[in-house]
């Protein structure tokens, strides 16, 4: 199928109607409303993930499974997306659906470490209902990693998919560091490396929007990254760098070599995305600050998605976009779930929440 | 045809003693669909036994893929397990154990024997970038002032390293010894004293050093020629070790493929079994089935158990059956419309399937928008070409031939009624003609798009009534009173329609009068107060979420919203007309543009190759536009008047591959 606006045609108005079926900030802050995790499961029931949540069994109606089903519903997106969008963006859209596939990948990998540790029977089914739901649409033999019960042996597994380059390296630090962050990170880098590759790719409006979107993820992530390796790892120059990317759509490499060089982080990153203030005090303390300045990110990134729905539809920047979009709603729910079934009061989960922050 | 086919949840109770020919019986016949049903079961039972099987099971399965790849066997087998095949874990396993015994030592050296060619090759490519050197490289690593680290790294990561702010802090080198556009091999340079720097730099930039063998003292070209001595003799202890394996695999290859399909029925089945709800000394299993398989489905479990006790429930088309699976039965023709409905969604279980309607209107507005004789016999054959598949480029779209060849077919049907073919329009009679007839052409498209948008909002009304909901069927939108009120609407736009452009009037003051007292009061009933309208229905509470205020503005933004979509879906239909004139259009301009270049006159070899192509360019430009706004006026206009979707797939229980595919 041609790009432009005969091979947007379809999947602009499929995505058009996938969008309008996304939750608004007044839902999301109505679910808020819901005074436990049943009545927001009830109420739940009511929105477009109905259908969804339908399935599940009286007896399976916890919140680890009613995140799934949620999860689910941005997989079916994605598929969705994949098969309508042109030939030559559909790579782009592919891995960009590998994101799911690396964090089940970490979360296999994990699993796997803490049954080591703490010398219990690994268990499939522990691990299976944190995973995201990507039915066949996944390379990783999951089951068998997590039940040859080591890291070399469940890594062995991936021989022969793009996991593999990346882990070569990076089991080499792990046998003699045993410890999963050199492997995650090799992953990470692999991961937005490609991701950026084939944004680079495309021609055109594609091109342009497509590495708007990819750009402004590619940049959230690079940012915390720097943060998070200065500030909590407190890594030294050489290995912040070497642990970030060169590239962004906003955050330029000279911003994530002044942040590993030890220039102020909170003027940077005020700099970068203005509608963040006061970012000392979240890095006074960085196990609480941290996860609150990635939320501001996320926000910025919303905002972002949103925005890249005005004007021309024929390109792949809105089809990415409402991929973001849903994926941060479901977020946004999974904070819902979570903290309704821990009884948490609206103080606590409500800076977590994404979407509400667009009423403001 | 029109629903999808009626599924029926059996509900079963099986003996413990049954179980396993029970499970079999209902994966050979792969028509039941099962449903996780372990919450009925027992919980003090612990969890079930058959969760271990399971797991028994696929790990030997694995063992036997393993084997497969050993011997170089393909991975498909065929055939279903026998229906008296008792093999059970122990036996299978021993099986497996025999074969593994036999082809283990054989493996084993090729293994050992490939690692040890790999290791050799490694330390042989290590080493090419220095084997021109003439002194010890061992004495490097002596060095008592030098820090240095030769090894492999990822290309990506060099550049990283290249450019590492923080490394130039220190003195020091980088050389790149091997060129390569993946993994160059390296040599990092600088002083002992600022080793730790160094050190880390590189390990951050996973840098992998080099393992040379302890034993190289020599110099490289020395150690090269050794290496490559041991490279032949591996080589060809590989080829005999190789020629040994395909001889057991000769041997094996039955057997082999015998084991691999038990195993993976029994790990199916025993899948199956630890998702049953367990009781005491019986079993529930529950599923669905298509109701007209039931019977035969009954009559083969008696067999297999006497004592089975079978409840079976027929799901009706209603809302609480929404979980059933979703098969849609298209026959023939209709069939190649099923894609266009699966692409939007596939259909809940209580739902019409639109199949058989968007397999009429599809090609009916298609045909409208692309009416020429020639133009839709060459999409028909277009269409057939896809779905022969002769092409083999074009396979990956062999499933809109059908859709193209029904289009093209259409297209010609209005061809004869525009009385055009490939443009030329004075060669068959016509009844119409769209660019003759512009005014009445829109019209009609308009009043086509009323009508179908009025089926559209009676079927919604039917599928409410299939699904017994009330508060659906009265106040929704699309329901009863969402219905009055596009009628009114359509009066009061019928008559503004004729008044603005025709300056006629076509309905009496009275009837105006009425219409606007009736959709005032159905905007309230089908708008303003649905929601809590209808919460009224299934709740028999009437309640206004949010406060009168936040209600009062949401409502505002709702009748807004609901008149803008009511015209915009009317009018939106104008555009069946317009492609029709659009169409006319562009062909006109072929042949202008044909005379200019034939020098005024229609004929001459630059007339008519303007013709076949310009003719060419209007097939392939309106063809692929009249596609998408087909498919737009369905899935905006149409569909989302009655068609909800979100219908599960009907995955049903197979025990063999065969069946699978």
């Amino acid at each position: 199928m041609a790009g432009g606006v005969s091979g947007y045609a379809a999947i602009s108005s499929r995505v058009r109607a996938m969008y309008a079926d996304l939750l608004s900030p007044q839902d999301i802050v109505r679910l808020s409303d819901a005074p436990d995790f049943s009545s927001l499961f009830t109420s739940l029931k009511g929105t477009s993930y109905g259908p969804y949540l339908d399935g599940l069994k009286d007896k399976d109606i916890n919140p680890r499974k009613t995140v799934v089903q949620i999860k689910s519903r941005v997989a079916k997106s994605y598929y969705s997306v994949v098969q309508m969008s042109p030939v030559e963006t559909r790579p782009l859209v592919k891995q960009l659906y590998r994101y799911f596939e690396l964090g089940n990948l970490k979360a296999v990998l994990r699993s796997i470490v803490a049954v080591q540790r703490s010398s219990e029977i690994s268990s499939w089914d522990r691990v299976r209902d944190v995973l995201f739901p990507l039915g066949a649409e996944t390379v990783i033999p999951a089951q068998a990693m997590v039940e040859s019960g080591n890291i070399t042996a469940a890594v062995e597994l991936l021989n022969g998919t793009p996991y593999e380059e990346p882990l070569a390296f990076a089991m080499k630090r792990y046998s003699t560091e045993q410890n999963l962050f050199p492997i995650e990170v090799a992953l990470d880098l692999s991961y937005w490396r490609r991701l950026w590759a084939e944004a680079k790719k495309l021609t055109g409006a594609d091109r342009e929007h497509g590495v708007k979107i990819i750009g402004s993820l590619v940049d959230m992530n690079n940012l915390m990254w720097a943060v998070r390796y200065k500030v909590y790892h407190k890594l030294s120059e050489e290995e912040v760098i070497n642990y970030t990317l060169p590239f962004g759509y906003h955050v330029l490499d000279s911003d994530i070599r002044a942040i590993a060089a030890g220039a102020d982080i909170a003027s940077t990153i005020s700099r970068l995305y203005p509608g963040i203030s006061d970012v000392s005090t979240l890095l006074e303390d960085p196990r609480t600050g941290l996860p609150k300045l990635e939320v501001m990110l996320k926000r910025a990134l919303l905002k972002r998605c949103l925005a890249a729905f005005v004007g021309s539809p024929f390109h792949i920047g809105i089809p990415l976009a409402f991929l973001v979009t849903s994926d941060l709603e479901a977020q946004d729910l999974t904070v819902l779930v979570e903290a309704k079934s821990t009884n948490l009061s609206e103080d606590e989960y409500r800076p977590f929440l994404l979407k509400p922050s667009l009423l403001n | 045809m029109f629903f999808p086919r009626a599924m029926t949840e059996v509900e079963l109770i099986v003996p413990a003693k049954d179980l396993v020919a029970v499970t079999k019986a209902l994966g050979s016949r792969g028509n039941f669909q099962q449903i996780d049903s372990t919450y009925l079961g027992l919980e003090n039972l612990g969890p079930s036994s058959w969760q271990d099987t399971s797991a028994s099971y696929s790990a030997l399965e694995r063992r036997v893929q393993v084997l497969a790849q050993n011997l170089n066997l393909s991975e498909e087998y065929s055939g279903s397990p026998k229906a008296d095949s008792d093999a059970d874990l122990n036996t299978l396993q021993a099986g497996v154990e025999h074969i593994e015994a036999n082809v283990k030592d054989t493996v084993d050296q090729m293994s050992s024997e490939k690692k040890r060619l790999e290791q050799l090759e490694s330390q042989l490519q290590q080493l090419q970038p220095i084997a021109d050197l003439n002194y010890e490289i061992g004495a490097l690593r002596k060095s008592k002032y030098l820090y240095s680290i030769t090894g492999v790294i990822q290309a990506d990561n060099l550049d990283r390293l290249l450019n590492n702010a923080g490394l130039s802090r220190v003195p020091y080198t980088i050389f790149k010894l091997r060129d390569d556009p993946k993994k160059p091999l390296v040599w990092l340079l600088g002083p002992r004293s600022h080793s730790d720097v160094i050190e880390r730099a590189a390990r951050s930039a996973f840098l992998a050093p080099l393992v040379l063998p302890d034993e190289l003292n020599g110099t490289p070209s020395e150690t090269v020629k050794e290496i490559t001595v041991a490279i032949d003799a591996s080589k060809k202890k590989i080829s005999e070790l190789e020629r040994a394996i395909a001889k057991l695999a000769d041997t094996h290859k039955k057997q082999l493929h015998e084991l691999w399909r038990d195993v993976h029925a029994n790990r199916v089945m025993a899948d199956a079994i630890a998702r049953f709800g367990q009781l005491r000394h019986t079993y529930i299993v529950v599923g669905w089935v298509p109701a007209s398989d039931v019977d035969s489905l009954i009559q083969q479990l008696k067999k297999v158990s006497k004592e089975i006790l079978v409840e079976v429930r027929l799901a009706g088309p209603t809302e609480h059956n929404s979980n059933a699976p979703v098969e849609l039965q298209n026959p023939g023709f209709l069939g190649w419309f099923e894609l266009l409905v699966k692409t939007f969604a596939r259909p809940r279980y209580e739902e019409l399937d639109p199949t058989f309607l968007i397999a009429v209107t599809f090609p009916l507005l298609y045909g409208a928008m692309y009416g020429d004789v020639g133009h839709g016999l060459v999409l028909a054959a277009f269409g057939w070409l896809l779905k022969s598949k002769v092409v083999p480029a074009l396979r990956s779209m062999a499933s809109l031939g059908g859709i193209l060849i029904a289009s093209g077919l259409s297209g010609t049907i209005f061809g004869f009624l525009f009385g055009s073919v490939f443009g030329f329009e004075e060669v068959l009679p016509h009844v119409i003609r769209p660019s003759e007839s512009i005014l009445q052409i829109l019209g009609l498209a308009i009043g086509v798009g009323m009508l179908l948008l009025n089926v559209g909002i009676l079927l919604n009304l039917y599928n409410a009534v299939r699904a017994r909901d009330w508060g659906r069927f009265f106040f929704d939108s699309n329901g009863l009173a969402g219905w009055i009120l596009y009628l009114s609407f359509s009066v009061i736009f019928v008559q503004a329609v004729g008044n603005l452009i025709l300056k006629i009037t076509i309905f009496p003051s009275y009837v105006m009068a009425i219409a606007a007292v009736v959709m005032a009061i159905t905007t309230l009933i089908a708008v303003v107060f649905s929601h809590p309208l209808q919460h009224w229905m299934e709740e028999h509470h009437f309640v206004i979420e949010g406060g009168a205020v936040m209600f009062g503005v949401q409502a505002f933004f709702e009748v807004f919203e609901k008149f803008i979509s009511m015209f915009s879906n009317t009018v939106s239909y104008v555009r069946v007309g317009a492609f029709a004139i659009v169409h006319a259009g562009f062909t006109g301009a072929v042949f202008v543009i044909a005379k200019l270049v034939g020098g005024g006159h229609e004929a001459g070899f630059g007339y008519w190759a303007v013709v076949v192509f310009g003719n060419i360019f209007v097939i392939m430009l309106e063809g692929f536009i009249v596609f998408i706004q087909t498919m737009r006026l369905h899935y905006y206009e149409f569909f989302t008047k009655f068609f909800q979707g979100g219908g599960s797939t009907y995955e049903p229980l197979v025990l063999s591959t065969a069946q699978e595919k």
